[in-house]
């Protein structure tokens, strides 16, 4: 085969520059450790996403000093959670999976990007540095709201930055004739592996009880608060429970007598 | 005329094609280039351009 | 004069002239739905809800990149192989065949779409051309683009069988390189289209209309890409033919090497589609070690459009040499610069070099995290199919559609001005494109405006980003209706003669310069298959093992697990080592 000497000399310039790419995208990947999302994790029944221990309640978990892991449902046409906040300084792993149809996960202007498409979970691992905020976007069409799709991602300080929660349940409805009290039943869930020291402070009516807890790292402590119904005096009492930045609230009525218990015996169980 | 129509319109074309490319060049080099300067080079750029190819009495060259 | 092709075969310039006649319609409706885009998501002007964006969208796409395409290109092809074959079809009625299946399958498919617009009718399909599953589109849409496809099919056999006839006449001879070129990208063309026609066939369509419950996405997907960047090459190769065959001649000179051409479409059939996966690097249940045998085998794709850019440069130096050209760089003066044929073909080229540059940071299996489906990848888009390929189209219509009808083209300088146009609407356009996509705005939406936080522009603003789009879109429309209107014109300037005649001079180095081996077509192909089978067949296998055929809930077939995991441990502990 006849080939001029320019285009020799031109194709071993173009098999020099092939392989130099190739050569730079693998030192990326081995040397830089830029990995890519691959297949990692199994799959799941994107139908049954609520009974996944990880996909029930989408959110960021604490795994370990400065690692987290967070959990993203992407559906039509929301992210879950929403904002999505992690504290500076960390390592977070990302485990993505969709709802319904396909769906990406795209922090604006940053390489963390990847699909979401439904029966498969996508893994990075990210690492933050500063206090940013981020919008995230839905990159991959996904129907007709697909333009709504969006949600925030939120880097915070340290000092602003926990995974507390917090959960009352009180009754609505408390009978004097009963001679009844109004209770206040308290969880404080700490999702961080540090112990949490901090006050719970609740109020009924004119009332004020406070108490000081340490809250064991990554468990939930939990308390009640109880006034005599008969203190309060018949009428609606607003309660409201705070823990640092968290607070709860709502009403409880005072009754003399309540008077549809019998038809409210059919299981109805007033949360 | 130094130049035939359809030459002059080619120049014209490319003119506008580097300036805008340019720009973005530029601005990787953190050289940022402002949206009514742009503008104002390219005219300047074109009106220079035209002048350079009316003003002349050479025949144009057509090979 | 009156050596031009329709004087030489009227029939075969009949159909022809019918093709591009479907192409242009194509092409005029897809550039409104492109202009609409422009403007509605900049937000400069929406007459439409942004619900009904996606259906444009999906107009855009199909129209342009099915339709105008295709239609262009099996005019083209049918015009190279008469015209280098010296020969008509076996049989006519055949050929009409498959043209009408082709305009069947388009018509079915346009009303699925268009039918989104009402809904008086309940059909609609605003699935894009990529139809991802579990989007679901009307079933007529994925009957439309089977039918289409079938049409192709059809069109590649007759030109085989056209070939084989000739080939009977001519023993011993080898294959005129046009036809080389048609009967190579067929080849690629057959052996890729399998994938969507599978993934139509035995996955969306029954889903489509309720036959099985469910499917598996990624799986789906994946075939979808194991055709979807081949039919890239689909697209470009007959504006490479013409690069090859028109513009040396356009050039006035004759083609620098047929040996080089004719390597360069065999590393197309071979390379063309083990890259598929390349579209997915971000996608779960991919192994990274796939995803990265398809990286590097798309970087060695850059080979044949190297050597091309070699040969198509070559050839035009050679020509301005001829007309008289001088010095290093002083013979590009002596181009036919005032000929809008060669202008558009040489810009095309030019904006595809560029384009192929930005192809590589896609490529890039890490670097394309940053810009995946974000606004830069239809940037990409349009300066490849866009422009290399559109262009060339269009340009080489301003020589083709003289010699189709035997009417002079009206209106040289007003083309000459509409190649022109489409080079600055193309690059302010993309280069908008671009600049949004690093950013990190994304594509296929009606609204990139959100309520929760702004782009952060490194150099301008948004504002100045949207402008330039838009004017980029709108000059593109106002240059494509410029084309239309031309070649409307031209096919009623009758009392007119073409100024070129048909023949296309033979190359500097010709096909004895090459060994024979080169036309040993069922060589390439079982190369090629053995490539493809590499590639696919374990990642395929590990999507239905890990999914099933029809999703995640259906148990995969037993027979594939244990053979194949074992092989993709062995593969994934060799190339641990490499990607890790």
């Amino acid at each position: 085969m006849k080939i001029h000497t320019y285009e020799k000399l031109w194709l071993v310039a173009a098999m020099v520059l092939i392989v130099g790419f190739i050569a730079t995208i693998t030192y990326g990947s081995v040397a830089l450790g830029i990995t890519m999302v691959g297949d990692q994790e199994d799959t799941i029944e994107p139908g049954e996403l609520g009974e996944d221990e990880r996909f029930d309640d989408p959110r960021v978990e604490q795994v370990g000093e400065n690692e987290y892991e967070a959990y993203v449902i992407a559906q039509t046409f929301i992210f879950q959670p929403d904002p999505i906040e992690v504290p500076e300084n960390s390592e977070v792993t990302f485990y993505v999976t969709a709802r319904d149809v396909i769906h990406s996960f795209s922090v604006v202007g940053t390489n963390t990007n990847t699909m979401a498409i439904p029966g498969e979970i996508s893994t990075m691992t990210v690492e933050f540095d500063e206090p940013d905020e981020y919008g995230i976007v839905c990159n991959e069409y996904c129907g007709s709201g697909h333009h709504n799709m969006e949600g925030e991602l939120h880097v915070l300080p340290e000092d602003e930055f926990d995974l507390t929660e917090l959960s009352v349940e009180a009754d609505d409805e408390v009978a004097l004739e009963d001679d009844d009290e109004v209770t206040l039943e308290i969880a404080v869930e700490n999702g961080q592996l540090e112990d949490l020291e901090t006050t719970i402070e609740a109020e009924i009516g004119d009332e004020t009880v406070t108490e000081d807890v340490t809250v064991e790292g990554d468990s939930t402590y939990e308390t009640t608060i109880s006034v005599d119904a008969a203190d309060l005096g018949e009428g609606d009492h607003d309660w409201s429970v705070t823990v640092d930045d968290y607070e709860e609230s709502g009403t409880v009525t005072v009754v003399d007598q309540l008077e549809d218990e019998t038809e409210d015996d059919g299981g109805d169980d007033d949360e | 005329m130094r130049l035939t129509f359809p030459r002059l319109l080619l120049l014209v074309a490319l003119l506008i094609v580097i300036l805008v490319e340019l720009r973005t060049v530029l601005a990787f080099f953190e050289i940022e280039l402002p949206f009514a300067a742009t503008i104002a080079i390219g005219i300047v750029g074109i009106v220079a351009l035209l002048l350079w190819a009316f003003l002349s009495n050479d025949a144009p060259s057509e090979r | 004069m009156s050596n031009t092709f329709v004087d030489a075969f009227p029939k075969q310039a009949r159909l022809i002239r019918q093709a591009f006649l479907t192409s242009f319609v194509a092409l005029g409706v897809g550039a409104l739905f492109g202009l609409i885009q422009a403007l509605h998501r900049t937000d400069i002007f929406r007459p439409i809800e942004s619900t009904t964006y996606y259906t444009v969208l999906t107009g855009h796409g199909v129209f342009l990149v099915i339709s105008f395409t295709i239609f262009f290109l099996v005019g083209v092809y049918q015009w190279a192989v008469t015209e280098s074959l010296e020969r008509e079809p076996v049989d006519m009625r055949f050929t009409w065949g498959w043209y009408g299946l082709m305009v069947l399958g388009t018509l079915l498919a346009a009303f699925a779409i268009l039918a989104g617009f009402t809904d008086a009718i309940d059909v609609s399909a605003d699935v894009l051309f990529t139809f991802y599953a579990p989007l679901q589109g009307h079933p007529l849409f994925y009957i439309g683009l089977v039918v289409f496809v079938v049409g192709t099919w059809l069109a590649g056999a007759d030109w085989f069988r056209t070939w084989w006839a000739w080939k009977g006449d001519n023993p011993g001879k080898r294959i005129p390189l046009p036809t080389f070129m048609v009967l190579t990208t067929m080849i690629m063309w057959y052996i890729s289209s399998i994938g969507v026609a599978v993934a139509i066939l035995a996955f969306i369509l029954p889903w489509s209309i309720g036959l099985v419950e469910s499917i598996n996405p990624t799986l789906t997907r994946t075939l979808f890409w194991y055709f979807g960047h081949p039919v890239v090459y689909f697209w470009l190769l007959p504006a490479y033919l013409l690069w090859y065959i028109l513009l040396p001649k356009l050039s006035g000179g004759r083609l620098f090497s047929d040996p080089l051409a004719r390597v360069v479409f065999i590393l197309f059939i071979l390379l063309s589609t083990p890259v598929g996966i390349h579209h997915q690097y971000l996608d779960p249940g991919i192994a990274e070690g796939f995803k990265f045998i398809a990286m590097t085998n798309t970087m060695f794709l850059l080979l044949p459009s190297l050597l091309t850019a070699f040969t198509v440069v070559a050839s035009m130096e050679h020509g301005a040499r001829q007309r008289g050209g001088e010095g290093y760089f002083g013979w590009l003066k002596s181009l036919p610069w005032r000929e809008p044929a060669f202008t558009g073909m040489a810009l095309a080229g030019l904006v595809f070099a560029f384009g192929g540059f930005t192809g590589i940071v896609n490529a890039g299996m890490n670097i394309n995290y940053l810009v995946h489906n974000s606004l830069w990848v239809p940037g990409h888009i349009h300066t490849q199919v866009g422009t290399a390929v559109a262009l060339t189209f269009m340009a080489g219509s301003y020589w083709l559609v003289p010699q189709l009808t035997g009417n002079r083209l009206v209106g040289r300088s007003v083309a000459l001005f509409q190649v022109l146009l489409w080079f600055v609407g193309i690059i302010f356009m993309t280069n908008s494109m671009y600049r949004g996509g690093l950013i990190g705005m994304p594509r296929r939406t009606a609204e990139p405006q959100y309520d929760g936080f702004d782009f952060e522009v490194a150099a301008g603003s948004v504002g100045e980003l949207n402008a330039q789009l838009a004017l980029g879109g709108v000059l593109l429309f106002l240059s494509t209706m410029l084309f239309l209107a031309l070649m409307l014109l031209t096919l009623f300037n009758h009392d007119s003669e073409p100024i070129d005649e048909r023949s296309i001079p033979r190359p500097l180095s010709g096909p004895e310069d090459s060994p024979p081996v080169l036309d040993n077509l069922k060589l390439w192909v079982a190369i090629a298959a053995v490539l493809v089978v590499l590639a696919y067949s374990i990642p395929l296998a590990s999507i239905v093992s890990r999914g099933g055929l029809f999703g995640p809930d259906v148990s995969p077939f037993p027979v594939f697990i244990e053979s194949i995991g074992d092989a993709r441990f062995v593969l994934e502990s060799i190339l641990a080592g490499i990607t890790r």
